[in-house]
């Protein structure tokens, strides 16, 4: 339950004006530092849930599928560069930011997790390789701006931050790929 | 694999172990490491007589001739003890202990390493050549757009794969004792083996990069060169490199002094914890080396000084762990009352007393590197001899010291002999002397420093001016450390040749201490060494993708290439 508390005060944290504004600031700290964290900060509250909803995840998120296919959505919703503008510009859509990654994204995220075998967590890990290689590619070679309110070397920054990420994801597939399984088995 | 073949393979293993550990190291196996030793004390012994030649001459006592001057020497001074001394001494240093703790090099790996020992000399080569020849006094940073001779740069660049030679083949080392030896750890001196050569062969990656664009640019293919671009990859392995030297020492303090003091070592999750720490937060810190450079911005900035501070927790744990090993073991031997337990500590013992002057060394060198790591401390001592006086400190002593007290055992263990007790009081005077030496070599520097007079800069009086002529005493106290620090190294090398070759024949033991609690389990996590390595790689992306696209999207006109000598 201490991990809960954590994950709310760094939601809180997060919330901060002056903080979310310093972050928000710099596209690539927008969309590569403030939403995982709000994200992690969800994965640290889930017990929280977990222990007062047992019923509700039983039903609801059983083989963790469904879970992890709300974990996704959010996820790509908010790596369209429009969503990103309307945060910005559009209080409600803030809030639904600050509402969304914790508790859509973080939290069934860790309910799932542990659910999903670890076929389905190869898919779930390659889909995000693959999504990031994409984004990279858009936000590099854009030759416009894509959001109204970050600068065109913003968007280009933030392109290589989604190649470079992606290009450590594929490593680290590789890795699990060619150990050997029998000593340490895979647990992404 | 079935379990039975798993079992026989772990008893074949663990046999061959047993053997290597009662023998000895292998003949082949102790041909390599003496070779690398024998080529970083040359290195030491010719690097430190140009450190003498600059320390007279920075203290007016000299003139170099126009066919010998300050900058080749001062350049020379810099590649022989900061690349070839640490490289040579790191790299034997580690295939010994791997020869050890694994059972034997695997006759692929060492000839890789003797192939990456041959590529080392031949870069060599190719570096010094120009630079006896007036053709590439860069200085071992070699930044642009200052250009040296297209051969200084191949040369480097030999070197580096000559290193990465060796990352492999102590990574093929490890791999195929983890498969020997399914569910154990990677014993903790090979853990740091993997530590050093995972940073070894990543932070050379963007020097790499940089070098090769040098080669391009000093041979014309290329008309001009991106120069702040080329110094942020230099640094994002200048300042790893500084932390292999400084893992390569801990390496020592944690694992090797327990033993010599007869203790037992720190924990051994906690050991693996900060090398783990090491190595995923070291890169980006390269930035602190540019605080004073154009174009980076102040975020920029700000963000590095958390990054390089970042490192200052590990090396408070090393601190703690050190303090607790001498106490705890100093007790066990009899020590009462609040600082007893360090009298009990063998003080004669040069294998001791070198790598405790160095641990001592590192307080106030780490008190120096966090206050210039601050950007507005950073203004007073830039490019002062203070930053000389600095890494005098840090590498000059922290981490040669503690090499030097490594060479009373290692050579004698490679070579089959004994340290005898007279070598071991010549060990002692040489690290008296060398202490010496270097607080008055590094504390003049310090001193003046903070007066103004500036490094990498022959002798000059600036036309008689007030303050220049004030350092001049200072200078003085500079030249006397270094003569001190000459006779240190003249000591030390016959030091390491007469244990090569004559000292009497015997067995030496390779020290390694036990874990603390040797049947503390260390969870398995730790050796999850992929992990580590993308994590870092994921630190090291959100350290430089931000300032590298802006350095390269946002360039001004690149720089042709410059000879200002
Ligand atoms: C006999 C012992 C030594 C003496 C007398 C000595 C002396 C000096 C002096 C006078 C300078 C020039 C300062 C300047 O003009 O900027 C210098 C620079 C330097 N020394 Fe030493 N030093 C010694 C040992 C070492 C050791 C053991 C190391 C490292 C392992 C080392 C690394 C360096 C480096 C990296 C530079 C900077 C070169 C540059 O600015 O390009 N020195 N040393
Ligand atoms: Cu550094």
């Amino acid at each position: 339950m201490k991990q809960s508390k954590y994950g709310l005060a760094l939601l809180l944290f997060m919330a901060i004006p002056p903080m979310a504004s310093v972050l928000e600031s710099i596209m690539i700290m927008h969309m590569h530092m403030q939403m995982p964290l709000l994200v992690i900060s969800g994965f640290l509250m889930a017990p929280f849930f977990q222990s007062k909803l047992p019923k509700f995840f039983a039903k609801w998120n059983e083989d963790g599928i469904p879970g992890i296919l709300l974990f996704t959505l959010v996820m790509v919703y908010w790596m369209i560069p429009k969503t990103m503008d309307d945060a910005l510009t559009t209080t409600s859509v803030e809030l639904f930011k600050f509402i969304s990654l914790p508790f859509l994204a973080g939290v069934p995220l860790r309910d799932s997790w542990n659910k999903i075998g670890s076929g389905s967590k190869k898919i779930v890990f390659i889909v995000f390789t693959a999504l990031f290689y994409v984004m990279g590619f858009l936000y590099i070679k854009a030759p416009i701006q894509l959001c109204n309110n970050y600068l065109l070397i913003d968007q280009i920054t933030l392109g290589w931050g989604y190649m470079t990420m992606a290009i450590c994801f594929s490593i680290y597939l590789i890795y699990l790929a060619f150990i050997d399984k029998q000593e340490s088995p895979i647990q992404l | 694999m079935n379990s039975t073949a798993i079992k026989e393979k772990k008893i074949k293993g663990s046999l061959k172990e047993k053997s290597q550990k009662l023998m000895g190291i292998g003949p082949e196996d102790a041909k390599l490491t003496k070779s690398y030793m024998a080529v970083a004390f040359i290195a030491l012994l010719i690097g430190g007589a140009l450190g003498l030649l600059q320390g007279l001459e920075r203290a007016g006592l000299l003139q170099l001739p126009h066919w010998f001057n300050y900058y080749q020497v001062l350049t020379a001074h810099g590649v022989l003890l900061v690349l070839v001394l640490t490289a040579f001494f790191t790299i034997g240093y580690f295939y010994a202990g791997l020869s050890h703790t694994l059972g034997g090099l695997l006759p692929q790996v060492r000839k890789m390493a003797w192939i990456g020992f041959w590529m080392k000399v031949v870069g060599l080569v190719f570096a010094v050549v120009p630079i006896i020849q007036n053709k590439a006094s860069v200085l071992y940073t070699f930044y642009p757009p200052m250009a040296a001779s297209p051969y200084f740069y191949i040369g480097l660049a030999l070197i580096v794969i000559g290193v990465w030679m060796c990352a492999f083949g102590a990574f093929i080392n490890i791999a195929k004792w983890r498969k020997q030896n399914p569910g154990k750890h990677i014993p903790i001196f090979a853990f740091f083996a993997t530590g050093v050569f995972v940073l070894l062969f990543f932070g050379s990656i963007g020097v790499t990069i940089e070098v090769l664009t040098l080669i391009a640019w000093s041979f014309g293919w290329k008309a001009t060169v991106n120069v702040l671009l080329s110094r942020t990859l230099f640094w994002s392995f200048g300042h790893t490199l500084v932390n292999i030297w400084y893992m390569t020492a801990i390496s020592a303090w944690y694992v090797i002094v327990p033993k010599i003091i007869g203790g037992r070592r720190f924990s051994d999750t906690l050991t693996r914890v900060v090398i783990i720490l090491l190595v995923i937060s070291n890169i980006p810190g390269g930035f602190h080396h540019q605080i004073v450079d154009p174009g980076m911005s102040q975020t920029l900035k700000f963000l590095h000084l958390f990054m390089s501070l970042s490192i200052g927790f590990p090396s408070l744990m090393t601190a703690f762990a050190c303090v607790y090993v001498f106490e705890k073991t100093g007790r066990k031997l009899g020590g009462k009352g609040l600082f007893g337990w360090l009298k009990k500590l063998p003080w004669g013992d040069v294998r001791f007393l070198a790598p405790m002057i160095a641990m001592i060394a590192f307080i106030p060198a780490g008190a120096g590197g966090i206050a210039q790591t601050s950007n507005q401390l950073n203004q007073v001592v830039h490019n002062t001899l203070w930053v000389v006086g600095h890494f005098h400190l840090t590498v000059g002593t922290s981490v040669i010291l503690t090499f030097f007290g490594i060479s009373y055992w290692l050579i004698p263990y490679i070579s089959k002999r004994v340290l005898t007790p007279r070598m071991n009081k010549v060990g002692i005077v040489q690290t008296i002397i060398w202490t010496l030496g270097m607080l008055f070599m590094s504390g003049a520097m310090h001193w003046v420093g903070l007066l103004g007079s500036p490094r990498r800069t022959s002798y000059t009086t600036y036309g008689n001016n007030a303050t220049a002529l004030g350092w001049d005493p200072y200078l003085i106290f500079l030249a006397v450390g270094g003569t001190l620090l000459i006779i240190g190294v003249l000591i030390q090398v016959f030091a390491v040749f007469h244990m090569m070759f004559f000292a009497p024949k015997g067995e030496t033991e390779f020290p390694i201490a036990e874990a603390e609690e040797p049947e503390e389990k260390t969870p398995m996590w730790t050796d999850r060494w992929g992990l580590w390595i993308v994590i870092m790689l994921i630190v090291v992306s959100m350290g430089y993708v931000v300032p590298v696209v802006d350095l390269i999207v946002n360039a001004p006109p690149g720089s042709p290439p410059f000879i200002t000598w």
